[in-house]
C-alpha cells in the first residue's frame, strides 16, 4: 500500500480536488509572472517526483478522482474571465490527468516530459497575460476586446498559446491526451473527452472575449517584431516536440 | 510515381508559409500553388485511373502516412479544384478586407488539412486533420475579427465539430486496442480476415467503431440535431461559405467511404445511418422551404443534401454518395460564388412572375393554358419510373436484387414525379413544350447520374464482391423492406390524392388554415426550437459554472 502522506502530498502537487485549492489559491496570490511561470513548471514535477519514489502504483480510484477533478475544473473554466485564474484552472484540470499516465505505468522520464507538455504553453499564456495586463490594466476576457485589431501580433501569439494549452494538434498536449486515452478504461476515456471538450469551449470564450471587436479607446502598442519571432520560434519548437516526442511515443 | 501524393499537403503548406513570411505577392504565390496542386491532383487521379496499385506512403514512424488509392486521388482533385476556384475568386473579393494575407494562409492550411484527411493512411493522421479542419473553419468563419456575431456562430461550428471529433477519437482508440495498429490498411486487413474477432462491452468492435465513425460523420455533415451550425454560419466571407458548402461539409461522406471495409461487416449501423440521413433530408428540405432568409435557406438546402448523401451510404450506395458530394459541391459552390452577381441582376429585374391578368391586359400576351389534370398525373407517374428503370437496367440488370438500389430508384421516381407535378402548376403558353423540356432534362440527369455513379462504383470499389457485400450489409429482411416501401408509397400517393382533391373541389388558400397547420408552421418557423434549446442549455451551463465558482471561490 502506498504511503498515505505521500499520496496526500501528491494530491496537492498533481492536483486532486479539494487539495487542488492549495495550488489555485497560491497561484492567484502570486503577483509576479516569473514566479507564476516557475510554479507552473515545477509544481507538477514535485508531484511526479513524490510518486516516483514509491514502489507501487497509486490505487485505481485515484484515476477516477483525477478524471472527476479534470471535469470539475474544466467546467469551472468556461465561466472564468480573469486570465490568471483561467490559467490556474486549466493547469489543475490538465495536471490531474497525469494520474492516468502514472497509473498506466509510464516511466519517470516520460512523465516529466508530459507534465512539461501541459505546462510550457501555460507559461506562454502567463507571459501573454502579463503583456495584456501591462497594456489594458488587467488581463480580463470580455472587458475590452478588439486585440486582433489593436495588437495583431500579440493576439496571434495569444491564439497559438491558447490552442497549445488546450491540446490542439500538433502540440504536445494533444498527443498526451491521445496517449492517456489509449491507455485507459472506457469510463475514464469518456471523462477525459468531456474535459477536453470543456477546454475547447473555455478557450473559444477566452479568445472571443479578448481578440474580437473593433478598435476602441486609446491606442496601445503591440509587441515588437523580434519578440513575436521569438514566441513563434518557441511555438514551433513546442509543435515539433509534440510531433516527435509525445507523438512518437504513440 | 504515386509517392507524389506526399506533395499534396506540402504544396499548400509551402504556400501558407511563403504568404506569411513574404506578406506580398500573395496573388502570385497562391495562384501558382493552386495551379500546381490541381495539376498534381490530376496526375495522381490519372495514375489511379490507369490502374496504379493502392500504396501507403509512410514517414517511417508508428504513424504518419498518406494512402494513395482511388478515393484519395478523386477527392484530392475535387478539393484542389474547389480550392483553386475559391482562391481565384478571393483575390479580388477579399482585396479590401483586413487580414488579406491571413485569409490566404488560413485557406492554404484548410486545403492542406482537407487533403491530409482524404488521404490519411493511419488513425492519428486522420484525427489530426479531422480536428484541424474544425478549428480552421472556426477561424475562417471569424475572419472579420470585428464581428461578434461571426464569432458567436463560428463558436457553434467549433463546438459541433469538437463534439464530432470525440467519437472518432473513441473509434480510433477501440480499433488500436483491438488490432494493435494505427495503420488503416492493416486494420482493414485484420478485420477482413476475422471480422468478429474483437468485442467491446459484448458487442463486435466493427459494429461499435462503425457507429462511432458514423456519429463523427454526422456532426461534420450537419445531420439532424448536429446541424444548427450550418445555416447560421453565413457570417463568414462568401468564399468561405463556398468552401464550406462545397467541400468541408462533405467530409462526413468521405469518412464513411474511408471506413467502408468496416461497414461491410456491420449488421445494423448502416440502417441507423439511413434513418438519420432520411430524417435529415426531410427536415432540411422542410426548413429550406420555410425560410425567408435566402442564405439560411441555402444552409438548410445543404443540410437536406447532406442527409441525402448520408442516406445513400445507409443503403450501401457508397460510391453514389461520393458522386453526390462532388455534384452537390460543384453546384453549391457555384451558387455561393455567383450570389453577388445574382444580387446585382436582381437590382435590375426582381424576377417575380407577373400575374396572368397583368400579362393579358398590360402586356397583351395570350392567356396561359393548362392541360387536364389526369393526363398530367399519368405522365407524372409513368415517365420517371420508365426512365429510371431503363437507365439502371442498362448498367446493372440485377438491380432489382439490391434493396439499396430500389430505395434510390424509389426516391428518384418520387423526385421526378414531383418535378413534373410542379410543371402542372406553372403557367406557360405552350405547356407541352415545357413538359417536354423537363422530361428531356430529367432523362439527361438520370442517365448522367446512373452512368457516372456506375463508373464511380467500378473505380472506387472495383471488387464486385465487396460492392455486393456493402449492399448486403445495408439490407433488411425482405418482408420488412416490402412493408416499409409500401407504407412510403402509400404516404406519397395519399399526398397526391389530397392535392388532387383540393384542386378538384377548388379549395382555395383563402380558407383559414386549421390549428394543426398553424402549430406546424410555428414549429418550423422556430426551426423545431432546437436552436432555442441549445441556447438555453448553453446559458444554463454557464450559469451553473458561475454559481459553482462562487461557491468554491477559494480555488
Amino acid at each position: 500500500m502506498m504511503d498515505i502522506v505521500t499520496l496526500l502530498l501528491a494530491a496537492v502537487f498533481l492536483p486532486l480536488f479539494p487539495f487542488s485549492m492549495v495550488f489555485n489559491a497560491l497561484f492567484e496570490r502570486l503577483p509576479h509572472p516569473v514566479l507564476r511561470s516557475v510554479m507552473l513548471l515545477v509544481w507538477p514535477l514535485i508531484g511526479i517526483y513524490l510518486l516516483q519514489g514509491e514502489r507501487q502504483l497509486p490505487p485505481d480510484w485515484t484515476v477516477i478522482w483525477a478524471s472527476a477533478t479534470a471535469i470539475l475544473y474544466g467546467f469551472r473554466l468556461i465561466a472564468i474571465r480573469d486570465m490568471g485564474r483561467w490559467i490556474g484552472f486549466l493547469a489543475t484540470s490538465a495536471w490531474s490527468l497525469l494520474w492516468v499516465s502514472i497509473n498506466a505505468g509510464m516511466n519517470g522520464g516520460w512523465l516529466y516530459q508530459f507534465a512539461l507538455g501541459f505546462s510550457v504553453p501555460l507559461v506562454m499564456l502567463v507571459i501573454m497575460a502579463t503583456h495584456i495586463g501591462a497594456r489594458f490594466g488587467a488581463a480580463y476576457t470580455g472587458l475590452y476586446g478588439g486585440l486582433a485589431a489593436t495588437t495583431p501580433r500579440l493576439s496571434g501569439v495569444l491564439v497559438f498559446a491558447t490552442l497549445a494549452a488546450t491540446a490542439t494538434p500538433v502540440f504536445p498536449a494533444f498527443f498526451i491526451m491521445l496517449h492517456n486515452i489509449v491507455s485507459s478504461a472506457p469510463e475514464i476515456v469518456a471523462a477525459m473527452l468531456i474535459a477536453w471538450l470543456l477546454w475547447t469551449w473555455a478557450s473559444a470564450r477566452l479568445l472571443q472575449g479578448l481578440i474580437v471587436g473593433s478598435k476602441a479607446g486609446e491606442a496601445v502598442q503591440d509587441i515588437g517584431k523580434v519578440l513575436t519571432w521569438l514566441y513563434a520560434l518557441l511555438m514551433a519548437v513546442l509543435a515539433l516536440s509534440g510531433l516527435y516526442l509525445a507523438g512518437g511515443r504513440l | 510515381m504515386d509517392q507524389l501524393i506526399l506533395w499534396l499537403p506540402a504544396i499548400p503548406l509551402i504556400s501558407a508559409l511563403l504568404t506569411h513570411l513574404l506578406g506580398r505577392g500573395i496573388v502570385r504565390i497562391s495562384t501558382t500553388c493552386g495551379v500546381l496542386l490541381l495539376i498534381l491532383s490530376a496526375c495522381l487521379l490519372g495514375l489511379s485511373l490507369l490502374g496504379a496499385d493502392v500504396h501507403l506512403h509512410t514517414l517511417g514512424i508508428s504513424w504518419g502516412g498518406l494512402l494513395f488509392d482511388p478515393l484519395s486521388a478523386l477527392m484530392a482533385l475535387m478539393i484542389s479544384g474547389v480550392s483553386l476556384l475559391v482562391r481565384v475568386y478571393s483575390i479580388r473579393y477579399m482585396a479590401e478586407e483586413a487580414g488579406y494575407a491571413r485569409f490566404f494562409v488560413l485557406l492554404d492550411l484548410m486545403t492542406a488539412s482537407l487533403l491530409i484527411m482524404v488521404a490519411a493512411g493511419d488513425l492519428i493522421t486522420l484525427l489530426i486533420s479531422w480536428h484541424l479542419i474544425g478549428l480552421l473553419l472556426y477561424f475562417l468563419l471569424g475572419h472579420d475579427t470585428r464581428s461578434h456575431s461571426a464569432y458567436r456562430y463560428g463558436f457553434w461550428t467549433l463546438i459541433t465539430c469538437r463534439l464530432g471529433d470525440l467519437p472518432l477519437v473513441l473509434a480510433a482508440m477501440l480499433l488500436f486496442h483491438s488490432y494493435d495498429s494505427w495503420w488503416l490498411p492493416e486494420i482493414f486487413e485484420k478485420i477482413a480476415a476475422n471480422p468478429d474477432a474483437a468485442t467491446f462491452l459484448g458487442l463486435p468492435v466493427v459494429e461499435v467503431a462503425g457507429g462511432l465513425v458514423a456519429l463523427s460523420a454526422f456532426a461534420r455533415s450537419a445531420q439532424f440535431l448536429l446541424h444548427t451550425w450550418l445555416p447560421y454560419s453565413m457570417e463568414g466571407p462568401t468564399p468561405v461559405s463556398a468552401l464550406m458548402h462545397a467541400g468541408i461539409v462533405n467530409a462526413g461522406g468521405i469518412l464513411i467511404n474511408r471506413f467502408a471495409p468496416i461497414y461491410v461487416h456491420t449488421d445494423s449501423v448502416l440502417h441507423w445511418v439511413f434513418i438519420v440521413g432520411l430524417f435529415t433530408a426531410i427536415i432540411g428540405s422542410v426548413l429550406m422551404l420555410s425560410q425567408n432568409d435566402v442564405k439560411k435557406s441555402l444552409g438548410y438546402s445543404t443540410m437536406g443534401q447532406m442527409g441525402f448523401m448520408v442516406m445513400e451510404c445507409g443503403v450501401g450506395a457508397f460510391s453514389l454518395a461520393v458522386f453526390h458530394l462532388i455534384a452537390h459541391g460543384l453546384f453549391k459552390g457555384t451558387m455561393f460564388l455567383s450570389a453577388g452577381g445574382v444580387i446585382g441582376e436582381a437590382r435590375h429585374d426582381d424576377g417575380v412572375p407577373k400575374k396572368d391578368l397583368y400579362t393579358f391586359i398590360v402586356e397583351r400576351q395570350p392567356p396561359t393554358d393548362k392541360q387536364p389534370w389526369l393526363i398530367m398525373a399519368a405522365i407524372t407517374l409513368a415517365v420517371p419510373i420508365f426512365v429510371l428503370f431503363l437507365s439502371h437496367w442498362a448498367v446493372a440488370p440485377d438491380l432489382s436484387q439490391k434493396q439499396g438500389a430500389i430505395v434510390l430508384l424509389f426516391f428518384g421516381w418520387v423526385t421526378g414525379a414531383q418535378l413534373l407535378f410542379s410543371t402542372y402548376h406553372m403557367s406557360a403558353q405552350n405547356p407541352w413544350r415545357l413538359v417536354g423540356l423537363i422530361i428531356v432534362s430529367f432523362v439527361i440527369v438520370v442517365i448522367g447520374y446512373t452512368f457516372i455513379s456506375h463508373a464511380l462504383d467500378l473505380f472506387l470499389y472495383p471488387n464486385p464482391e465487396f460492392a455486393a457485400q456493402l449492399y448486403h450489409a445495408a439490407s433488411i429482411d425482405i418482408l420488412s423492406f416490402d412493408v416499409l416501401v409500401s407504407i412510403a408509397a402509400l404516404v406519397i400517393v395519399v399526398g397526391w390524392v389530397r392535392v388532387y382533391y383540393q384542386h378538384h373541389h377548388r379549395i382555395h388558400k383563402s380558407q383559414p388554415p386549421g390549428n394543426v397547420w398553424l402549430n406546424f408552421y410555428a414549429l418550423i418557423s422556430r426551426e423545431f426550437y432546437i436552436n432555442d434549446l441549445y441556447t438555453g442549455l448553453n446559458r444554463s451551463l454557464l450559469s451553473a459554472s458561475t454559481r459553482l465558482n462562487m461557491l468554491l471561490r477559494w480555488g
